[in-house]
């Protein structure tokens, strides 16, 4: 396995990053302050296409403000920005004509029903008259929500809300789209339905950018991951190397036989500290010395006959390097 | 700008006034209300034959009913667009809109129009009344659409300057406020201006009279008194609506004297209260001055003024007041911002 990638700043040596206009989000040295508030104040941003990126960071990291100015909606202060290859302050409407975004809190027209709102937006984004009904059939059908076409937006629910705002950011088949916070009042089946259909936009070779502070969720849907906080990147890695993966992580052990993993476990070979335990949940061990610790850790302990159920790594390697961070930072 | 992009607009926001709230009911009872008013109007000018035997029925009860109209309307178009654009903000789905391709200028024309539009509605609403005038007699069919077509333009008017202000702050509530303040600055604040600004900037002037102990016997005497220059403060109170409504309908009803040569003059019916106004206004632009003779002194017309309309100058400065506030929409609605009013959320 490589050394994580770190993208945080451009190679000196490298090619110059905007010298043509490249698909996807690239953002360098992004800054913009509201008055005394420094809300961004230096995040690097790559987001190619195909690929899903999530923007992970605490709140206030800056994480909203960047997506504003990627979505032309911000000017920055400073930094160089391309959107689908487009600059989304002095060239605002190709960029929008490519660039899907779907806020955090957003507002719905509440008097329409949900086909006419989406051939609304679809007029707004100049989609041909002939092909808006049935786009916004596609899209419902997408969100799940074909039999409330002519349901009036009100009558949704909150999730429904959120399904029928998110298929709104895509009414013009954009090349980019930005997503802030999409899985916030979604309940679990439909977390895993955008999980499917974040997947899927990546697949028909969509740039997607993501932020959500549901870092499982994300961990199983990105590719990249761009850790922001107090308005820097702090990181850029491929989520399959994500340096948490290689240090210390705490695994949730469950046997059939708890005293008979308790004596396995003392005699292991592998360094451990018992990280309290789960209760019925099992056994919550920190193992040391990362995965390839884990994975001799588990054999051991079944060639010692232990009857394991249960050998997973808690909160995931995107949860790990962020607290990792988090705390490294104070 | 797109025509397209605004009637999208327009459209989105005309279907959300319709569905919105019970606005079916506040039309019928703006009717009623007006229906009653003419109905008293008819059935006083009825009781006084103010209209002589000249068949001016029909004008005098237009005269009432169209101010009417028009103070009511006044009421009722700021609460059609001031809350458009901030209203949208605090719901969020401004900046869903602002993302799309519609462009800043499309947005807020769009708006306007539709607030207009649903303005207009009210004024249509008003018609049947005016047909039930022109049946009474003494009403053209050109000054009622004359009246109508200025009455239109400042209701758009006053949709626009709403409009700005909802653009220009951050809260809904404020920006109503300030938009009913808006008009009544237009109305009762031009005539306070102007009463005030024409008290101030009396001259004083030389002028005499004579005492007449008995016929023959007189003495002259001469006095200053002031003289209120009102062909110079006229156009203080032009730009207000009631002014260019009153000033800008076409020709009133009129009754023929012959006079004792035979000549035929037309002379304007003093019960149309369109027409008093209009004339009101008129002898505001003649400058007045002080004649003295054997008599002793009186205000005439001085040489060379005429009084002309007011309504130009008052419609004009109205118009520019709407362009205006459309410019100034169109720059709050322009992205990506650059700067943040304070309070302003972007989505």
């Amino acid at each position: 396995m490589t050394g994580p990638e770190t993208l945080g700043t451009p190679p000196p040596a490298g090619p110059p990053p905007f010298a043509a206009p490249t698909p996807g989000v690239h953002a360098r040295g992004v800054r913009r302050s509201f008055g005394p508030v420094h809300a961004v104040q230096g995040i690097d941003l790559d987001a190619p296409p195909g690929q899903v990126t999530a923007l992970v960071g605490p709140n206030g990291a800056g994480k909203t403000t960047l997506m504003l100015v990627l979505a032309t909606l911000l000017k920055p202060d400073a930094g160089e920005v391309r959107v689908a290859g487009f600059d989304p302050v002095t060239q605002a409407d190709a960029v929008r004509a490519r660039m899907g975004w779907s806020p955090d809190v957003f507002g719905l027209y509440d008097n329409l029903s949900c086909i006419e709102y989406l051939e609304v937006m679809a007029a707004a984004y100049d989609v041909p008259r002939h092909a808006r009904a049935d786009r916004a059939r596609h899209l419902l059908d997408l969100a799940r929500l074909p039999e409330k076409a002519a349901e009036p937006v009100h009558s949704l629910s909150r999730g429904q809300k959120q399904r029928l705002g998110l298929v709104r950011a895509l009414v013009h088949d954009p090349a980019v789209l930005l997503l802030d916070e999409p899985a916030s009042g979604l309940d679990p089946r439909s977390r895993v339905e955008l999980r499917d259909l974040l997947r899927r936009f990546a697949a028909e070779g969509r740039a997607v950018v993501v932020s959500s502070h549901i870092l499982s969720d994300l961990e199983e849907v990105a590719d990249r991951v761009v850790f922001v906080d107090g308005g820097r990147t702090v990181g850029q890695h491929k989520v399959g190397e994500l340096p948490a993966a290689q240090s210390l992580r705490t695994y949730r052990l469950r046997s059939l036989d708890p005293d008979a993993l308790h004596r396995a476990l003392e005699r292991a070979s592998v360094g451990w500290v018992s990280a309290g335990a789960g209760g019925t949940a099992g056994l919550d061990v920190e193992v040391v010395g990362g995965e390839r610790a884990a994975a001799r850790l588990l054999s051991e302990l079944v060639a010692a006959g232990v009857p394991i159920t249960a050998f997973a790594p808690l909160g995931g390697a995107l949860e790990a390097t962020y607290l990792d961070l988090v705390e490294g930072q104070r | 700008m797109r025509p397209s992009g605004i009637l999208t607009v327009a459209r989105l926001e005309f279907r959300l006034r319709i569905r919105a709230g019970r606005w079916r009911w506040l039309v019928a009872a703006w009717f009623l209300v007006l229906l009653l008013i003419t109905v008293l109007v008819r059935a006083a000018a009825g009781q006084q034959n103010i209209a002589g035997d000249e068949p001016a029925l029909g004008a005098v009860m237009f005269g009432v009913v169209v101010l009417v109209v028009l103070a009511l309307a006044l009421l009722v178009a700021p609460a059609l667009a001031a809350q458009s654009v901030n209203g949208d903000r605090e719901r969020g789905t401004l900046a869903t809109l602002q993302v799309t391709r519609l462009s800043a200028g499309e947005i807020a024309v769009g708006k306007l129009l539709a607030s207009w539009g649903t303005a207009l509605v009210f004024l249509a609403v008003t018609l049947p009344l005016v047909l039930w005038c022109l049946a009474e007699g003494g009403l053209s069919v050109l000054r009622v659409a004359g009246v109508y077509l200025v009455t239109a333009l400042l209701l758009g008017v006053v949709c626009a300057f709403s409009l700005a202000l909802s653009a220009l702050l951050a809260r809904s509530t404020t920006s109503g406020v300030l938009a009913y303040l808006t008009v009544f600055a237009l109305t009762v604040g031009t005539l306070i201006a102007w009463g005030l600004v024409t008290a101030i900037t009396q001259e004083t002037v030389r002028a005499s009279d004579q005492v007449c102990e008995s016929a023959g016997n007189c003495t002259p005497y001469n006095y200053e008194t002031t003289l209120a220059r009102t062909d110079r403060t006229w156009w203080l109170l032009a730009p207000n609506p009631f002014a260019v409504l009153a000033d800008s309908a076409p020709a009133g009803p009129v009754r023929e004297i012959r006079l004792p040569d035979g000549r035929v003059v037309e002379e304007p019916l003093e019960v149309d209260i369109l027409g008093s106004m209009s004339r009101g206004l008129h002898q505001m632009r003649i400058r007045q001055v002080p004649v003295t003779n054997q008599y002793g002194t009186s205000y005439q017309a001085a040489e060379g003024a005429q009084g002309g309309p007011v309504w130009p100058t008052g419609l004009a400065v109205n118009l520019l007041l709407a362009a205006g506030s459309v410019w100034l929409t169109t720059r709050r609605l322009r992205t990506p911002v650059d700067r943040l009013a304070r309070g302003q959320r972007i989505a």
